[in-house]
């Protein structure tokens, strides 16, 4: 009894199975043919990494070694220099992509919102000189995921504007005077 | 002793002792911003509240305030204390900005910890920010006062410990400012102490702005070498370049702190022009090529004209290790021992001093802070040794007197008695204060020698004025309990420094305790005194080369043409050598010069240790490995995108390790070969010198230990009959050079350092009021001095703190004085013109 009631449900199951292919086969594929089509991936996905510039056009970056600090494999070095109006500034900037694993903590780390991971992944290649990139190859033109903010609008050191004239902050004492 | 509990562990203190003191013995570190071990409470800052159960203080109360008592039980993690704490740490953080990614000071930065630990991320007060506008305060300080808590630590440390004033608090209450009254340079040579001890970003580096953050740097503790008291330092290097230098703690040195020509002055070791390659002449070859060549040139002067055809100089600036390689090399070849002063006279008084100094009497600086009576004797601490007039400060603030006896219009932070004599009277005006002060009994009890000196001293100084204020000076000594005499080695005659420490004896004799502390030129200029066992001079191998007898000339990590006191003389000497090897890592005279030249090895990148002024031994770890910095390399852009194996520019090799490979090649068969192992060396140098038997070289950093000369060898008392009456030599149509040290702008190695030269003041003559009256001169003027082999220009500056019958001028990087035949320098009167 046992042997014959074995049999049949094998066969059934691989009627199921063969009907499930026969279904299958006559509907249109999904698979998506790379590098044919390319898929817009999500904003937040993390790939290759950029420097954005703050609403004023000028580089956010501060170069304040923390990505540096917090890379996991070492992938980031910089040098920070002043510029002549005192603004702080990375002098060179250097991500040798050949090493990086795409973890993005140096984006949570950063910040000004400077360094930012983007979608674009394609960046393989053999010379592994290429997938060094200096701060010209990786400062972009836009902000990336935030256009509005300003770090040096907040920070509240005079190295961008007088003193007293960012967001939320009184004039500077007047040291001559004994009014409160 | 009281005894408490805290956090439930039990200790017992001192009286007086803070329990913020007692915890951190403990290694329980309570919260703090204004309490600093240095400088001492002041209850500013509210931060170390901790919570008392029980004993005579109950409650939250601050820790750094309140003095350890019998019974007490503290607890630092009680809720209540905590909680006040952390209230503390949210209103401190309500007017700093918001701008740790752009401030230095971030990574190492106290408030930044204690508000992480404390927990306040969010900020709850919505209203605004106070705001303060900066200052300039010169070259080396960065001012950001919106970031200050007012903890007071830099004023208390620039006004109350320093004893300087022009960096203060200006306003009240909330608006309370740290700054000057004025833009502008500050004036203390301290003044680099403010950023070590702020606990926020308001004072940071402004030489190392923006170069790093703490945890980029390779650090590694070291020592100063810009003076002889070898403070402790910590060295920060990045991208093979020395960054930054902070203080080290050292509990007998130099304390919590250093002095701005020590933080400042490393800049030699990143010099563009510092030499990295060896070379043949002009031509730069490999080290291993110039060794080769130098031992043939060797051998070949060596068979042509005999072993002592060939004369070395070594310097005092050098470590331990150079200096006895050196010698051992001399001594192995069959060569005349190196030679490490530049004068017989500097070299008889260094050795001098070294023989005298005893254990009984050496004190270090910590013990110059007890003392109650500190007398210096030719010597101008601001100048020479700056950190020492921080040491005299702390005991004038424990109320000592301090007397100085000098010619050179001496300045210290502090008051204190003057007497400016000239250098000959330096030794009778000592001598008349201590017979004016120590019984003849006192000298009776130690000896026919101690009394023949006591009894043939003069007992008077013949200058009224002079003698009228020694009567107070006496008194006080009279009374002291423990006085400290200081004697430099520099401008003070050749038996002074034995002078010093006969009337140190005297007075110990007389008082029951006294110390001695003497002033050496260099850094290692003690080593050097305790290695050599020669008085030669660099003014004997210039005769030696003259005559024909010297061939062949190797300096060390020396450079005689910036202390040679007749430069042509000394240029001429070297163009007639046949071999003329220098190795040195500064970019010197002599190394442009040199026939052959090899780099060595600065202080940050090897391990090295140096003996200073009271005869401790000291030792520094390599900072990195040295080369090329990144940032000159890539002229400021991104690093060469290149792969290399080795360090570009990193052939330099220490000294010692050149000489012991160069030793190797020319020795004959059967003679003993060097090794390159440090440990061997110092095997050497404790079978060859007993006395550094016990220094512990095979620690990785091992603690210091301090090297005397052994006890009862040397004769006591040997200027007994042989110190002349004062005031009777002067005459009067002429003045009698000295050449003195300036803080910045005269010490060799500091000299290359591009921001120490931004705050050198011009190279002035200084003159009495009373000379300068006689030649109808003017402050201010330019005027001529004429010296043997030529003429000097420069500022007159008159000042009444000095002696007359005696004209000061600094050894000035600026100014080419080495135009000396013969010290000491008489100059004729009216020779002196505008």
């Amino acid at each position: 009894m046992g042997t014959i009631k074995n049999l049949a449900e094998g066969i059934t199951a691989l009627l199921k199975g063969l009907a499930t292919t026969l279904k299958i086969l006559s509907r249109k594929p999904v698979t998506e043919q790379y590098p044919e089509y390319r898929r817009p991936l999500p904003a937040r996905s993390r790939a290759v990494i950029v420097l954005t510039r703050d609403p004023d056009g000028e580089e956010r970056c501060v170069a304040c070694y923390l990505c540096s600090a917090v890379c996991p494999v070492s992938c980031i070095s910089m040098q920070s220099a002043e510029r002549e109006d005192g603004r702080r500034y990375p002098r060179w900037f250097r991500i040798n992509f050949a090493r990086c694993i795409y973890c993005g903590l140096c984006e949570e780390a950063c910040p000004t919102l400077a360094i930012q991971l983007t979608p674009n992944f394609e960046t393989s290649g053999r010379d592994i000189l290429k997938l060094v990139y200096e701060k010209e190859d990786l400062l972009v033109n836009h902000g990336g995921k935030n256009n509005e903010y300003n770090f040096y609008k907040r920070a509240g050191v005079a190295m961008v504007g007088d003193k007293g004239t960012q967001i939320n902050e009184d004039k500077p004492v007047d040291l001559k005077s004994n009014l409160p | 002793m009281p005894k408490l509990k805290i956090d439930g562990l039990e200790i017992e203190v001192e009286r007086g002792t803070k329990v913020i003191e007692a915890a951190a013995r403990l290694g329980i570190i309570i919260p703090r911003f204004c309490f600093h071990p240095g400088l001492g409470p002041v209850g500013a800052c509210r931060v170390c509240a901790v919570k008392f159960e029980e004993g005579p203080v109950k409650g939250v109360q601050m820790s750094c305030m309140t003095d350890a008592q019998d019974g007490m039980v503290v607890s630092t993690t009680d809720e209540e204390a905590a909680d006040f704490r952390k209230h503390v740490i949210e209103w401190l953080m309500m007017n700093h900005p918001h701008d740790c990614p752009v401030c230095d000071e971030g990574g190492h930065c106290l408030l930044q910890d204690l508000t992480v630990a404390g927990g306040h991320g969010i900020r709850r007060y919505l209203g605004k920010k106070r705001t303060y506008n900066d200052q300039y305060l010169g070259v080396f300080v960065q001012h950001e006062m919106n970031r200050c808590i007012q903890c007071w630590r830099c004023r208390r440390f620039y006004q109350e410990f320093a004893g300087y004033r022009d960096l203060g608090a200006l306003q009240i209450a909330h608006h309370t400012y740290f700054g000057r009254a004025t833009d502008g340079q500050l004036e203390s040579p301290f003044s680099g102490n403010i950023i070590d001890i702020c606990p926020t970003g308001v004072y940071t580096d402004k030489p190392s702005r923006f170069t790093g953050r703490r945890w980029d740097f390779e650090r590694g503790p070291s020592l100063c070498i810009h003076c002889s008291l070898g403070c402790h330092i910590i060295t920060s290097a990045r991208y093979r370049e020395m960054t930054r230098l902070e203080a080290r703690f050292s509990e007998s040195v130099n304390g919590y702190f250093i002095c701005d020509r020590g933080r400042y002055g490393f800049y030699y070791t990143n010099h563009p022009e510092r030499p990295r390659r060896a070379r043949i002449r002009t031509e730069e070859v490999s080290l291993d090529q110039a060794i080769q060549t130098a031992a043939q040139k060797i051998i070949q002067i060596n068979q042509k004209n005999g072993p002592k055809a060939i004369a070395c100089l070594g310097s005092a600036r050098s470590c331990v290790e150079n200096q006895a390689m050196l010698i051992r090399f001399c001594r192995v070849q069959g060569w005349n021992e190196p030679t490490y002063f530049e004068t017989p006279t500097m070299a008889k008084k260094v050795k001098r001093a070294v023989a005298r100094l005893d254990e009984q009497l050496a004190v270090s600086m910590r013990e110059i802070e007890k003392a109650d009576f500190i007398l210096a004797v030719g010597a101008d601490p601001v100048n020479e040794a700056p950190m020492l007039a921080l040491a005299m400060r702390q005991a004038f603030r424990n109320e000592a007197t301090i007397v100085v006896i000098d010619p050179r219009p001496v300045f210290l932070p502090f008051e204190f008695e003057h007497l400016p004599v000239a250098p000959d009277d330096l030794e009778p005006c000592l001598t008349a204060l201590i017979k004016g002060a120590v019984h003849r009994s006192a000298a009776e009890k130690m000896g026919e020698e101690a009394l023949r000196f006591y009894d043939t001293a003069p007992a008077e100084y013949p200058d009224a004025p002079i003698k009228n204020r020694m009567v107070k000076i006496t008194q006080k000594l009279r009374q002291s309990r423990y006085p400290v005499i200081i004697c430099g080695t520099s401008i003070v005659r050749e038996t002074t420094p034995d002078v010093a420490a006969d009337s140190a004896l005297l007075l110990r004799a007389a008082r029951g305790r006294a110390g001695l502390f003497y002033l050496m030129s260099e850094a290692n200029t003690f080593g050097a005194a305790l290695l050599s066992s020669e008085e030669g001079s660099v003014m004997d191998v210039v005769e030696s080369i003259e005559k024909g007898s010297v061939k062949g000339l190797m300096l060390v990590e020396s450079d005689p043409f910036r202390s040679f006191p007749d430069y042509e003389r000394l240029k001429q000497a070297v163009d007639k050598l046949d071999l003329f090897l220098v190795m040195d890592y500064l970019p010197s005279f002599a190394a442009r010069l040199a026939h052959l030249f090899f780099p060595t090895q600065t202080l940050f990148e090897m391990e090295t240790s140096f003996v200073n002024q009271e005869g401790r031994v000291q030792f520094a770890t390599s900072a990195y490995r040295g080369g090329i910095p990144i940032s000159q390399i890539s002229a400021g852009g991104h690093p060469l995108r290149v792969f290399r194996r080795d360090i570009p520019g990193g052939e330099s090799q220490p000294a010692w390790q050149i000489l012991a490979k160069l030793a190797n090649i020319i020795s004959l068969p059967g003679r003993e070969m060097f090794s390159l192992s440090k440990n061997e060396l110092w095997s050497w140098i404790a079978k060859e010198y007993p006395i550094f038997a016990n220094v512990p070289i095979a620690d990785e950093l091992p603690d210091d230990v301090r090297v005397h000369l052994a006890q009862g060898r040397e004769k006591l008392f040997p200027s007994g009959g042989q110190i002349r009456s004062g005031g009777l030599s002067r005459e009067n149509s002429t003045l009698e050079l000295v050449m003195g040290d300036w803080t910045f702008g005269t010490e060799e190695l500091s000299t290359y350092s591009k921001y120490l030269q931004q705050v050198e003041k011009e190279p002035c003559l200084f003159m009495s009021p009373k000379d300068a009256s006689m030649l109808g001169l003017k402050d201010r003027e330019r005027i001529t001095l004429p010296l043997d082999k030529g003429r000097l220009e420069m500022e007159l500056r008159i000042v009444d703190t000095m002696a007359p019958g005696v004209i000061v001028m600094p050894k000035h990087r600026q100014l080419a004085w080495q135009k000396i035949e013969k010290w000491p320098v008489k100059v004729a009167m009216g020779q002196i013109r505008k």
